[in-house]
């Protein structure tokens, strides 16, 4: 075969996105620690991130409840696998733990990371409570990472 | 609506790397063979559908560059970019164009070149605020979900492993599979490498470069140009809500492909999958999936996936084969992957399978699986 | 709010069959390449792999230049000019970068391909197009 080429280009843009409402009092929340869900008034689902609509009842949402930032770990994984970051185009190495935490009072689990990286440690059921950053700047990584309460 | 079928279908051999072709090229090999399959000229096609992703292969509008691969020049040509779904619900609209009675034949072409990109990594960049600043890709993502299935219904990793030496050993029967081993153990699996607890290498889908394409014709059509077309008796698709959080035991539960596999059993009158089911081309990324989603498909009650496939069921051979092409664990370009699934059915009642061809096959199901819940069903039968 | 985000990821496309041709002789070469259908006898311009009209794919390879018609051309601000310019022999057009002096552009004037000194077998080996000397057709 012929020789064939190949042509490297490298994606580096970036945007301008507008939160809504509801995403900027959650982040204006986030920066004081603050964790909040909005609460359907139809089937009651109290939904993190929020939203404006309840997917499944199609009803607005504005009643806001406060959650807090511990609760039970419905799912967890170690990833040894390295993951490339495309907001920076740089490489999050494993092993790291990672986790469906339901925090107390919210209905939607959080993805989020774990400080455990030791699967023979990790359990569904475990507590976890979040770790929070030194500079807070109104996004969910404001939390480091949540470590399991033993 | 009228009755429609598949009528011809065509794969390139998926690999790691096609890195001898383009993007065009690599579509328009699997539109041809497909258009051959079913004795067409290109000049016969009617409209065309291309399944593929902006994000998975950092380029925008695939359907620009490699549409032309696709014989879509001046004809009426739409994308569908639905994540793992976007195979089969490109198919399910080409269906419905047919069905519709606006177009008698449609081409549909999927691909991917996973050499090309970061699909892991473009896939994970969705809602801005909320989902990129937390992100590990489907593999963390399936990793999460399995721990819950294995905590409630107690699966295990043997079982688990079963799925992956039934698929490498399947694919050892298509000239397709991107990856394949006649000799597979159980062994192998739980030796290779841990890639997210409990996910070994062997439970997870490969990342692969591929198209695959279907024609679809509506029922005159079909009986002209086809002696065993295989028909669509239901297809259907469903999506759900934005984050992984929402859904609550994911794989334990998924709504979405209880709703659609109960929709197009309904349809096809389908009370009694096991036995009524000839073969299935399910969308299982990761070996574990395919367990759960047994139990969800109504192919045992819950808990006995396990079971089913330590009992060899699912088996060619068996009273149901469950991805006797190998399955997306032996090939997933990912674009494809669920053009992949419809072609592999459709070839089982057009009795083009060779090698891994499910005798009298006449009553098939297929499934699509996206993103985190968004699931596609269809049945495929021998009779209109 | 307002949030900034960026994305950042590298790729590497497969110019594939034609493509590989045709990036191959503008690094070797300094050649533009076409290709030409024999059923429908049209050269399309770049070298490409099936005709889009009748959609063959036993194409024929053809040597097109040294230079091409300039057809239009639009001003990009803060990029330069940009134009759709018929290479010598063509039947179609490409989009490429119009190199000055631009005083009296014109449809249908005469423009001679540009080549880098350094070329790697890329779009931008072909720098651009540029008036040829006393360049009217």
């Amino acid at each position: 075969m012929t020789e064939r080429i190949s042509v490297q280009i490298e994606m580096n843009q970036s945007w301008r996105y507008a939160s809504g409402a509801a995403m900027e009092r959650f982040a204006d929340g986030l920066r004081q620690k603050r964790i909040e869900a909005l609460r359907c008034g139809g089937c009651g689902r109290r939904y993190l991130p929020p939203r404006p609509v309840c997917g499944n009842c199609h009803l607005h949402l504005s009643e806001w409840v406060p959650v807090a930032d511990q609760g039970v770990v419905e799912a967890w994984t170690v990833v040894y696998l390295p993951f490339l970051d495309g907001r920076t185009g740089e490489i999050r190495k494993g092993p790291y733990g990672m986790a469906l935490i339901r925090l107390d009072g919210a209905d939607t689990t959080l993805n989020h990371y774990l400080a455990e990286a030791d699967p023979t440690r990790l359990a569904v059921g475990l507590r976890a409570r979040a770790v929070w950053r030194d500079e807070l700047r109104g996004a969910i990584d404001d939390i480091r990472h949540f470590e399991v309460m033993r | 609506m009228r009755p429609a079928a598949i009528i011809g279908t065509g794969q390139t051999d998926h690999a790691k790397s096609r890195d001898d072709v383009s993007q065009p090229e690599l579509v328009r090999e699997a539109a041809s063979r497909a258009l051959a399959d079913a004795g067409l000229r290109p000049s016969e096609v009617d409209a065309i559908i291309i399944g593929n992703m902006e994000m998975f292969e950092g380029r925008a509008l695939p359907e620009l560059w490699v549409g032309e691969g696709g014989f879509a020049n001046r004809k009426p040509c739409l994308k569908i970019a639905t994540g793992g779904t976007s195979g089969t619900s490109s198919c399910i609209a080409g269906f419905h164009q047919a069905a519709s009675g606006v177009f008698d034949i449609v081409l549909v072409v999927g691909f991917e070149k996973h050499s090309e990109g970061q699909t892991q990594t473009g896939m994970a960049l969705t809602d801005p605020f909320w989902d990129r600043g937390v992100a590990s890709g489907a593999l963390g993502n399936f990793a999460l979900s399995i721990s819950q299935y294995m905590a409630e219904r107690g699966v295990t990793p043997e079982q688990a492993a079963r799925v992956a030496v039934k698929s490498r050993r399947n694919a050892a029967k298509n000239p397709h599979a991107h990856l394949k081993d006649a000799n597979a153990t159980v062994a192998d699996v739980l030796a290779s490498k841990v890639l997210a607890h409990p996910v070994r290498l062997m439970d997870m889908c490969p990342q692969s470069d591929g198209a695959a394409a279907i024609v679809v014709a509506s029922a005159e059509r079909a009986k002209k140009l086809c002696s065993r077309p295989a028909w669509v008796k239901a297809a259907t698709t469903r999506h759900e809500q934005p984050y992984i959080g929402d859904i609550d035991r994911r794989l334990l539960s998924m709504r979405t492909l209880r709703d659609a596999s109960r929709s197009v059993y309904a349809t096809a009158g389908i009370r009694e999958p096991l036995k009524q089911l000839d073969v299935a081309e399910i969308y299982e990324p990761v070996t574990y999936a395919e367990l759960a989603w047994y139990e969800i498909l109504g192919f045992c009650s819950e808990g006995q996936a396990g079971r089913l496939i330590e009992d060899g069921v699912t088996e060619i051979g068996g009273e149901l084969p469950v991805n006797p092409s190998g399955g997306v664990l032996c090939a997933n370009p990912v674009g494809a992957t669920g053009v992949i699934r419809v072609a592999e059915a459709a070839s089982q009642i057009l009795g083009r399978a060779g090698a891994h061809q499910i005798e009298g096959a006449k009553t098939a199901l297929v499934t699509g699986y996206g993103v985190y819940a968004w699931a596609d069903a269809m049945i495929l039968g021998s009779e209109p | 709010m307002i949030r900034e985000e960026s994305i950042r990821i590298p790729f590497r496309f497969a110019a594939g069959r034609a493509g590989s041709l045709f990036l191959a002789s503008l690094r070797d070469r300094k050649q533009i390449l076409g290709s030409r259908c024999p059923a429908c006898r049209r050269n399309f311009a770049p070298a490409r792999p099936y005709c889009p009209e009748c959609g063959a794919e036993k194409l024929d390879i053809v040597k097109l230049g040294p230079g091409g018609t300039l057809l239009s051309w639009t001003e990009a601000p803060g990029r330069g000019v940009f134009g759709l310019i018929r290479p010598d022999g063509a039947d179609t057009a490409m989009l490429h970068r119009v190199i000055g002096p631009f005083e009296g552009l014109r449809s249908g004037m005469t423009l001679r391909a540009v080549f880098a000194a350094e070329r790697i077998g890329h779009i931008a080996d072909l720098v651009g197009f540029e008036p040829s000397a006393g360049g009217t057709s």
